[in-house]
Parts: structure tokens; C-alpha cells; sequence
């Protein structure tokens, strides 16, 4: 507020990353915040946080990125990392069926018991394994998915099908070649309706996402206002 | 996956309070072999916040008197009531502890670098309750000075006593060197209240003032804890940012310190499993071998765990009340460029309330009020959390605290009670207790304001796990994980 050229609204957006181990819900993240692969990562221990700011015409959203693993089998993390989450990200692997009922499974729970109002993407990834999603073509339409050489065991249609029917946001991907990575995280930020983040909307508080800033108290030194703005901790 | 009972476990946390928490958090970075089991299907143990469901299957847990620190859990819905928003709306506190700016809790969550993801609010003015003496003068809240600047501007007292107060701040600033010292010493254990009148000719108005600052649930806290709270609260005053002195974290206070200390834990590698809890155990010299809910038999060489039998004094009533209106006048920053607050504080001083059947209230009744600021509620409602010590009809002094506040605050038309939820906090264990393989956190305390006399024992359970490889000046002090550096600075 202090600058003459003043800065967007910024909101941070709390993201959760579930889904069955080995989709590439690490690789994902690696993907969006430091446009990198690695081919044979090693397994995430617990969960791991990660921001990323992501730049709209409007606005900046900052995402805070808790990505969960290796514990599958206690599904007890879970509750801690989708509790107050804005957004989340349920991975499945379009080769691998077995990962797409481990993703609907997800998607249950979060309608269940995360905050109303979450934004949902549903990705499949790995995009680049099957004969569509290959290099430079994605216009490969008639690919169809059932072609041999394909590893694909998951169609567009019917995960696209099921992603309507829940009202989830829908995107294949691959973290291998990054495409439509930064396309899923655009779309999430775009979906956070204007008033979740928000807090503040008192009578006539006319920059109200900047203001959700503004409350916070920032326990990183003292208050520089050009510090405040971007910093949200 | 290696099944549970293939390991020996370093440490067994049971419980996800916020010691137990805590406790992760510290060893999150130790490499340590951590199973962190909580017999509860949430997190946050004592310190927990609640969705309505949430809250109604404790209650039904509670009465079944398997909380053992909590009884008389109900919950109450007014039969008229509209405006009730869906269960996950809300997140009620079953702490809803204020942090003031210079507790130790804070400067270890900064060396940490756990606050990144926790989100710290304002708590704001403080007030005191006087009912109406007579049928003219309508009952109210009067704001109480406590900055230089806000003594200098109040009207709410005299010159005089103003004079007077501006003396007994300066004192406690102070009060622990030569001559002040003197002074105190020794009233050091005899009420604050008898030291105000004696050495500064206090009246009633400003003692109970002073008395709010502290906090005190009986009222009598003594000279020398009541001068360095009060200290404290100066002393906070503006740290963080002009015009507050303490700070909230966001989403159900301490619970959000709870779960991230967790998160904390998993992500250095403990295993994480709620809803389950320790059957039995054989105890060894240097191992203990639990028998989980779960049937799973493991073997570890610590456990950890939380005190959870009353010891029989005084308990803590508490009602959390939902109310339907956004109650914005509580929420004002009194100094430019401050914060506006997401929690203010209402005090009802001991006799300021008496209940249908003509009871006095014996002691004083402390009302928190959050803002929907706070995610504990939805926008346009607020929540209400009430703490009085649980004697005489407490139901009836708390009900009558909140029927006083609510008429006390609308010039129109009284907000409407959405929701209430009641129970009253037994006391436990005050200390740790170590014997041998196993560590017992006291109970969680009932202070209004965070106390770190609560960290302590975290920090011993925290060397007996370690053991040789324990580095004091280590002490929840880490570096930032990989991609969790703060990048955005604006361009
Ligand atoms: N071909 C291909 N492999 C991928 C892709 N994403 C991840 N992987 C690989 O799949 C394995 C599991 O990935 P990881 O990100 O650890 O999965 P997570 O357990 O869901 O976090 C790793 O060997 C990755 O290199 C992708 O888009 N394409
Ligand atoms: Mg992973």
C-alpha cells in the first residue's frame, strides 16, 4: 500500500497433493516449482512443503504445496495436510488402473471431510507413455487408447466422464516433458472463487484480498510494508 | 511395506496434543525412528478444534467418560435458531490460548521455521464488563488502557487515577531491579490486589483493571507472578506491529500449532496413525513392548505420553458459543497502521453477575470473542469461548456472562445464539513424571494466555530421547527444507 506502483492483491492458497504412491505427485510438484525431472526419484519420506507463486492478470496466488507420501497405508496424514486446503490435486497414473479407484477413493474423502468449497483437480499422469501424449503432438485425436504400444489403461473419456459427473477440474499431464503442468496449476488458481480468499469482507472493504495480508502478523522481523506484501509468514 | 513390529522404534509419541506435538517437531530433524499414534480419530488431543461433527462425536465420546479430562460435555441448538452454516464452516477450539509477542513458543516456531505455515492474527483491545446499577445506566464495556498512549486518551478514568496507573506501569516495566524490587518483595505471595491497594492506593476500578491484564481465573493471582505478566503484556506490546501485544494463530489456535508441528514430524519421516491407541505394555529396563488397538505389537525404547487422570481440584467451565452477527465494533485497531484484531477480550469481574436464583458469580468470568477472521467461523458470525472456574452453578454464571455480553454489545437487536457447546476441563498432573522408558507430559493447562511453563517438559522429553546426542543450543533450531525458502520477494 505503500508503493506508488501498487502490487497485485496476493493470496496464498493452501494445495494438497493425494494419490496413490508412484503416480508422480512429487515429480508433479518438482515440475511446477523448478521445472525440473528427475527419472527415478526417490520416494518421498512423509510429506514434504513447497511454495510457488503463480501470477494471474488480477492477482498473485501463492501456493503452499504439501505434497504426501509413503504412507498409503496409515491413511492417518491425510486429515492434517487436506484440513483448511483450498485446493487439491488427486493424481492417478493413466497406465496403471488400480491408481484411478485410489484417486475416486480420495476424491470421496475430500467432499467428505475437507473444507467446503475446495477446489478439485483430477490429473492423470504420465502422459508421456502413451501414444497421444508422445513428444510434440497432442493433436493426435484418433490415438483412441486402446492401441497396442500404448501403456495407456485409462481413457480420456472415461476419467473426463467421472471428473464431470464430480464436478472436478480435469487435466492429463506428463512431469516427464511438463506438459499441461503449469496449465492444471493456472486452472486451480483461476477456480478459487475471489471470496475464499478473502477472509476479510467487512462493509466496504473495497481491496479485500490485499487486506487478508494486511491482518496477518508477520513474526519474521519487524513490519517492512515491502516485506508484508509479498512475505506470508 | 516392512510391517510395525519389524522396527525398533526410537520413540513412541502417544497423542497428538500440543506437547506430544511439539515433541515431533523437535524431533523432526533428529533422524530418529518416530511412531506418533493418537487414539483419537482427530488431531490435537486437549488442544483439538472441531467441525460441528467433530464436536458432537466428542461430546458423545466425552459422556461416555472416555475423555478423561472433560466432563459434562453437551451441546445446545436453539430450537429457533436459522443461520447455522454447514459443520466444516467451522473449527471451535477447544484451545483458544491468546500468545503473547514475547513467549518463548513463538521464538521457537520462528527457529523452527514452523510459522511459515501457521498464520498469526491480531488479538486485540481488551475489556471489562460493569452491569447496570440501576435501571437508568445501561450496563456496558469499557476498553482498558493499557499503552502510555491509551491512558493518556482515555475518558474511561480520571486525571487522578490515570496519574496513578501511568505510576504502576512504569513500575512494572521496572520491577525487577533496585528500588522497585524492594518494594514488591515482600508482598511477593500475597495477592496483587491487597500490593495495589497498600503500595499504590488503587481503587476497585483500577484493580480489577489490572487483575484483567493478568488474566487470573480465581482472581488472586499473587504479587509475583501478577508483575511479570503484566510485564510480559508490556513488554509484547508492539513487537510484531503497532497496537497489539498478542497474537492468535488462524484456524483453532494452538490445535494449528499441533498439526503443524505433526506435519513436521511426517515430513522428517515419523509414521503418523490415528485412531489408534496402546491396549497394554510389558515394560523393560530400556524398551517397552505396547500391544496398539490396532493388533499390532511393537517394541520401542521410549514412550511418550500425556497425563490424563484428574487430580481432583477445581476445573475450568467452558461454554463456546456461535453467534450471528459479526460483532465488528469489538474488532477496531485502536493505532494507526495496526492489524485489525481477529480476537478481543471481555473480562466480567468477580460479583459483576448474578445468576436467576440470585448467585453471585464468585469468581471472574473471561470471555474470548474471534472474529470470522479466524476460520473458526463463517463470515457475518462470530465464536464466543467463556472460562470461568468451575464452582457453585458455573453453567448458569456462564450462561448469564454471555446473555450480559449479548446485551451489552447491540444497540439494536441482539445478536442471535447459533450454537453452544459446554463442558467443563478437569485439572491433572501439574509435572512431567520420567520413569524410565517412559515420559508423562502434565495435563494441558487451563491459562487463558499461553504459558510456557509449557514447554519445558517438550524439552526434556526431548533430551531423554536423544540422549548423549543431545546439543541444547540445537534446540528446535533448523534450517528451511528445500523449496520452502520464501522466493517471492515483489518484483
Ligand atoms: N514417464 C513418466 N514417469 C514419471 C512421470 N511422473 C513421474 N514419473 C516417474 O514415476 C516414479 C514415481 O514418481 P514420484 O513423483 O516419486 O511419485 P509419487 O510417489 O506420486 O510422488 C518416478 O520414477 C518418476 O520418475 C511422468 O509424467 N512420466
Ligand atoms: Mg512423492
Amino acid at each position: 500500500m505503500a508503493d506508488s506502483s501498487a502490487p497485485k492483491p496476493s493470496s496464498s492458497v493452501k494445495l494438497v497433493l493425494l494419490g496413490e504412491a508412484a503416480v508422480g505427485k512429487s515429480s508433479l510438484v518438482l515440475r511446477f516449482v523448478n521445472n525440473d525431472f528427475q527419472e527415478n526419484k526417490e520416494p518421498t519420506i512423509g510429506a514434504a512443503f513447497l511454495t510457488q507463486k503463480c501470477n494471474l492478470p488480477t492477482r498473485t496466488i501463492k501456493f503452499e504445496i504439501w505434497d504426501t507420501a509413503g504412507q498409503e497405508r496409515f491413511a492417518s496424514l491425510a486429515p492434517m495436510y487436506y484440513r483448511n486446503a483450498q485446493a487439491a490435486l488427486v493424481v492417478y497414473d493413466l497406465t496403471k488402473p488400480t491408481s484411478l479407484i485410489k484417486a475416486k477413493h480420495w476424491v470421496a474423502e475430500l467432499q467428505r471431510q475437507a473444507s467446503p468449497g475446495i477446489v478439485i483437480a483430477l490429473v492423470g499422469n504420465k502422459l508421456d507413455l502413451t501414444e497421444d501424449g508422445t513428444g510434440s503432438g497432442g493433436d493426435a485425436e484418433d490415438a483412441g487408447g486402446e492401441d497396442s504400444g500404448d501403456a495407456r489403461k485409462i481413457s480420456t473419456e472415461e476419467a473426463k466422464t467421472y471428473a464431470e459427473e464430480e464436478g472436478l477440474l480435469f487435466f492429463e499431464t506428463s512431469a516427464k516433458t511438463g506438459f499441461n503442468v503449469t496449465e492444471v496449476f493456472t486452472a486451480i488458481a483461476n477456480a478459487i472463487p475471489e471470496t475464499s480468499l478473502k477472509t476479510a469482507r467487512g462493509p466496504g472493504a473495497s481491496h479485500a484480498a490485499a487486506r487478508t495480508e494486511e491482518q496477518r502478523v508477520n513474526l519474521n522481523g519487524p513490519r517492512d510494508p515491502n516485506a508484508k506484501e509479498g512475505c506470508a509468514c | 511395506m516392512e510391517s510395525l513390529g519389524d522396527t525398533l522404534w526410537d520413540v513412541v509419541i502417544s497423542g497428538t496434543g500440543l506437547q506430544q506435538s511439539l515433541l515431533a517437531l523437535a524431533l523432526s530433524r533428529s533422524g530418529k525412528k518416530i511412531l506418533h499414534i493418537d487414539p483419537n480419530e482427530f488431531y490435537g488431543g486437549s488442544e483439538a478444534a472441531f467441525s460441528l461433527q467433530d464436536a458432537k462425536s466428542w461430546v458423545t465420546h466425552a459422556s461416555n467418560g472416555s475423555c478423561g479430562l472433560v466432563k459434562s460435555a453437551s451441546i445446545a441448538l436453539p430450537e429457533d435458531a436459522t443461520g447455522l452454516s454447514p459443520s466444516r464452516a467451522y473449527s471451535l477450539a477447544l484451545a483458544p490460548q491468546l500468545i503473547h509477542a514475547r513467549s518463548a513458543i513463538l521464538s521457537q516456531l520462528v527457529s523452527s521455521r514452523a510459522y511459515r505455515q501457521v498464520e498469526f492474527l491480531a488479538v486485540g483491545s481488551f475489556f471489562i464488563f460493569s452491569p447496570s446499577r440501576d435501571s437508568a445506566e445501561a450496563s456496558g464495556l469499557t476498553r482498558i488502557p493499557s499503552t502510555r498512549e491509551e491512558v493518556f486518551s482515555t475518558t474511561a478514568i480520571s486525571a487522578k487515577e490515570k496519574r496513578l496507573l501511568m505510576k504502576f506501569l512504569k513500575f512494572v516495566l521496572d520491577h525487577e531491579s533496585s528500588p522497585h524490587l524492594e518494594t514488591w518483595q515482600e508482598h511477593a505471595d500475597s495477592p496483587l490486589v491487597d500490593f495495589l491497594q497498600k503500595e499504590f492506593k488503587m481503587g476497585g476500578e483500577l484493580q480489577t483493571y489490572i487483575i484483567t491484564l493478568t488474566l487470573s481465573l480465581d482472581g488472586q493471582i499473587n504479587t509475583r507472578d501478577g508483575l511479570a505478566v503484566i510485564r510480559r503484556h508490556l513488554s509484547s506490546m508492539g513487537v510484531y506491529g503497532p497496537g497489539f501485544a498478542a497474537i492468535y494463530p488462524k484456524w483453532g489456535g494452538l490445535s494449528e500449532i499441533a498439526q503443524v508441528s505433526c506435519r513436521a514430524g511426517a515430513v522428517g519421516g515419523a509414521v503418523y496413525m490415528l485412531g489408534t491407541g496402546i491396549e497394554t505394555m510389558e515394560i523393560a529396563e530400556d524398551e517397552v513392548e505396547l500391544h496398539l488397538t490396532s493388533g499390532d505389537n511393537i517394541k520401542t525404547r521410549m514412550l511418550v505420553r500425556a497425563d490424563d487422570s484428574p487430580s481432583g481440584q477445581t476445573g475450568v467451565g467452558r461454554l463456546v458459543a456461535v453467534v450471528g452477527s459479526p460483532l465488528t465494533s469489538l474488532f477496531e485497531a485502536t493505532v494507526e497502521g495496526a492489524p485489525r484484531p481477529a480476537v478481543a477480550l471481555i473480562a466480567f469481574p468477580a460479583g459483576s453477575l448474578s445468576t436467576a436464583a440470585g448467585e453471585e458469580s464468585a469468581y471472574p468470568v473471561y470471555l474470548s470473542v474471534h472474529s470470522s477472521e479466524t476460520g473458526e467461523c463463517p463470515v457475518g458470525q462470530s465464536v464466543l469461548y467463556l472460562t470461568t472456574l468451575a464452582t457453585g452453578n458455573v453453567t448458569g454464571i456462564l450462561e448469564r456472562a454471555l446473555d450480559a455480553f449479548i446485551h451489552a454489545t447491540s444497540d439494536s437487536q441482539a445478536p442471535q445464539v447459533l450454537y453452544r457447546l459446554q463442558y467443563e476441563q478437569l485439572p491433572g498432573a501439574d509435572t512431567a513424571r520420567a520413569e524410565g522408558p517412559i515420559f508423562t507430559f502434565p495435563a494441558p493447562s487451563p491459562s487463558l494466555s499461553f504459558d510456557d511453563s509449557v514447554l519445558e517438559p517438550v524439552q526434556e522429553a526431548w533430551k531423554k530421547v536423544m540422549g548423549e546426542a543431545a546439543a541444547e543450543a540445537e534446540y528446535m533450531v533448523f534450517e528451511d527444507r528445500e523449496g520452502a525458502m520464501d522466493d517471492d520477494v515483489y518484483e
